[in-house]
């Protein structure tokens, strides 16, 4: 895969950051450094083998449906948003 | 499961002004908001109806980091009940992944869902004339937050994220927008009978997402379709598909191309219009998720969910099918507890149930009495009673609707049919000794006197007033059939 300033921009977008060019430019060769490094996992044949969602092999990790009380309050965390209006978080008007 | 019918590409065709056919194809997304007591994966309370903003939250829902979610066990065991209601194939081992999209309603930048490994395979839904559609799949998911609009900024309330949602996904085996309306009616009562949700569309606890194409008879391809995203009742996904199906053919036979895109409805204007371009599939940048360990049900689970399921709406067409008009019967199948009553009833006497069944549409499904229908039903004696009193006409059939009115009102809904009917003094006499005496008595009377020598002449009619006279001097209590019977035979 290839990593170039355009993919950057595009998953910066995806994930509303803001990128200087600079930043932009240092992305691009850790990205690309990273992919080359995982890539070596190409080289394994996993036909037929199933995708590993859980290393430590654990399943049915739930609990009951029953309502426990929070730590955090809501002004707790309320406290940790940029605005507050009407016990709403207010962000940039979207669609 | 069944095989789902053919649909009849004849009867689905849409005729076009210049003379074309074309053949819509629609397929539905549906998310139904589970009622468990808890959100999907944090321990706060998942009823947010009427609450304050934000007031159910938990770090959980607040995506903050190092929070770890737990999944709600009851969760899983709604949406096994949601598939059985489907007749779907549940998968005993499911898994879940995060889907990763930047919006301010979802706090953690992706949303917990099963993409690869649904806890709901292939199933159907059965419409009420008997079309199948047929169910893709249907995935556990956690909802995002409510974002309302405001002049030049956004709010955001919590209290909705992270509340499980069963997202069905249905086949496009849709053909027009009568169809679509009546497969999301079915799913409504299918989850309200199942009980997994409170299924209050007003409050969004069923939104639908409705794909839309349309091809010209005889193509080999389906046209590009368009998306309506978050319709929330019935009348709005059939109004959206006939517009948007009329707004289709318009476009190509202009020569235009229907984009692929999400478009939005407004109820008032009655139109679609497009929204943000959709997002390519792989940028949702879908990956396993490591906090959510797979999910593995026993055969013994989804036995257990099996028996908690209530009679359907298709078990209720088999019992009543030839007893109820279909009308009625529709109508009524959208209250489920009152189709229990009805089965109750049927139990004893399936004559009875017809006419409970008549009672329950002619009389509360009037618009001003269909809410007494969230109240207490009546007992299966109180109807059973009802039932008999009117069959030996102990009670009119106006005296029987005000007797089951009264079954509804607070002071009286614990007494039994008879007392009701004796203090409404609606028990209509039927001794036929006791009516004679009336019957005579009325006859002595001087200012009748005239009217009985009428009758005898040949004035068939002035029986009519005869009959007012005995019903009146028995305060409405005497049986009018009766009456007319024993006047006949006096004036004779």
């Amino acid at each position: 895969m290839e990593i170039n300033q355009e993919t950057v921009a595009h998953l910066a977008e995806l994930s509303n950051f803001s990128l200087s060019e600079e930043e932009g430019k240092r992305l691009e060769s850790d990205l690309a450094g990273i992919i080359d490094y995982i890539s070596q996992l190409d080289e394994l044949n996993t036909e037929g083998i199933e995708p590993t969602y859980q290393v430590f092999e654990m399943e049915n990790v739930w609990r009951p449906d029953q309502i426990e009380p929070q730590e955090a309050d809501r002004e707790e965390l309320l406290s940790l948003t940029k605005e507050v209006r009407n016990n709403q978080i207010k962000v940039p008007k979207v669609l | 499961m069944g095989q789902p019918s053919i649909v009849s590409q004849m009867s689905e065709k849409v005729n076009s002004r210049s003379g074309k056919s074309y053949l819509p194809t629609i397929g539905i997304e549906c998310h139904v908001q589970l009622s468990t007591k808890t959100k999907l994966f944090s321990e706060v309370d998942n009823d947010a109806r009427g609450k304050s903003p934000n007031s159910c939250v938990s770090p959980v829902d607040y995506g903050l980091p190092g929070m770890l979610p737990r999944l709600n066990k009851e969760a899983a065991y709604y949406a096994v009940r949601a598939g059985l209601a489907l007749n779907a194939k549940i998968n005993l081992e499911s898994r879940f992944d995060r889907k990763h999209y930047f919006y301010p309603d979802l706090p953690k930048g992706y949303q917990i869902t099963q993409m690869f490994h649904p806890i709901i395979g292939e199933g159907f839904v059965e419409l009420p004339d008997g079309t199948k559609i047929r169910i893709e799949h249907a995935h556990l998911e956690e909802d995002a937050g409510k974002l309302s609009h405001e002049n030049g900024y956004s709010l955001v309330d919590l209290n909705r994220a992270g509340t499980p949602l069963v997202e069905i996904v249905s086949q496009p085996d849709i053909h027009s927008a009568e169809h679509a309306r009546d497969y999301c009616k079915e799913l409504w009562r299918l989850m309200t009978y199942a009980e997994v949700t409170f299924g209050d569309l007003y409050n969004g606890n069923m939104r639908f997402d409705v794909n839309i194409s349309v091809a010209e008879e005889g193509a080999t391809e389906l046209g590009t379709r368009a998306e309506v995203k978050n319709l929330n009742s019935f009348r709005s996904v059939e109004r959206a598909a006939k517009y948007e199906i009329e707004r289709q053919i318009k476009l190509i036979e202009n020569g235009e191309a229907v984009k692929q895109e999400t478009r939005g409805w407004s109820d008032a204007s009655g139109e679609t219009t497009a929204q943000r371009s959709k997002e390519m599939a792989q940028d949702y940048r879908y990956m396993p998720e490591p906090d959510v360990p797979p999910v593995r049900l026993s055969k013994e689970v989804v036995e257990v969910e099996r028996a908690k399921l209530p009679k359907m709406p298709a078990d209720y067409r088999e019992l009543f099918g030839g007893l109820i008009a279909t009308d009625t019967l529709e109508v009524l199948l959208d209250y489920p507890l009152l189709m229990q009553k009805l089965a109750e009833v049927a139990d004893n006497s399936g004559t009875g149930a017809v006419k409970i069944a008549n009672l329950f549409s002619s009389v509360l499904l009037a618009e001003e009495n269909a809410s007494l229908l969230n109240d207490e039903l009546p007992s299966r004696e109180q109807l059973l009673k009802l039932v008999e009193m009117l069959e030996e006409n102990q009670l009119s059939s106006t005296g029987g609707k005000e007797v089951f009115l009264k079954f509804f009102d607070p002071e009286m809904h614990y007494k039994n049919t008879e007392t009701i009917a004796k203090e409404l003094g609606v028990v209509q006499e039927n001794d036929l000794a006791a009516l004679e005496a009336i019957v005579d008595s009325m006859l002595a009377k001087p200012e009748t006197k005239k009217a009985q020598d009428d009758y005898r002449a040949g004035q068939e009619k002035v029986l009519g007033f005869l009959v007012g006279q005995v019903m009146k001097e028995s305060r409405g209590k005497a049986n009018p059939s009766s009456v007319q019977e024993i006047l006949r035979k006096k004036l004779q």
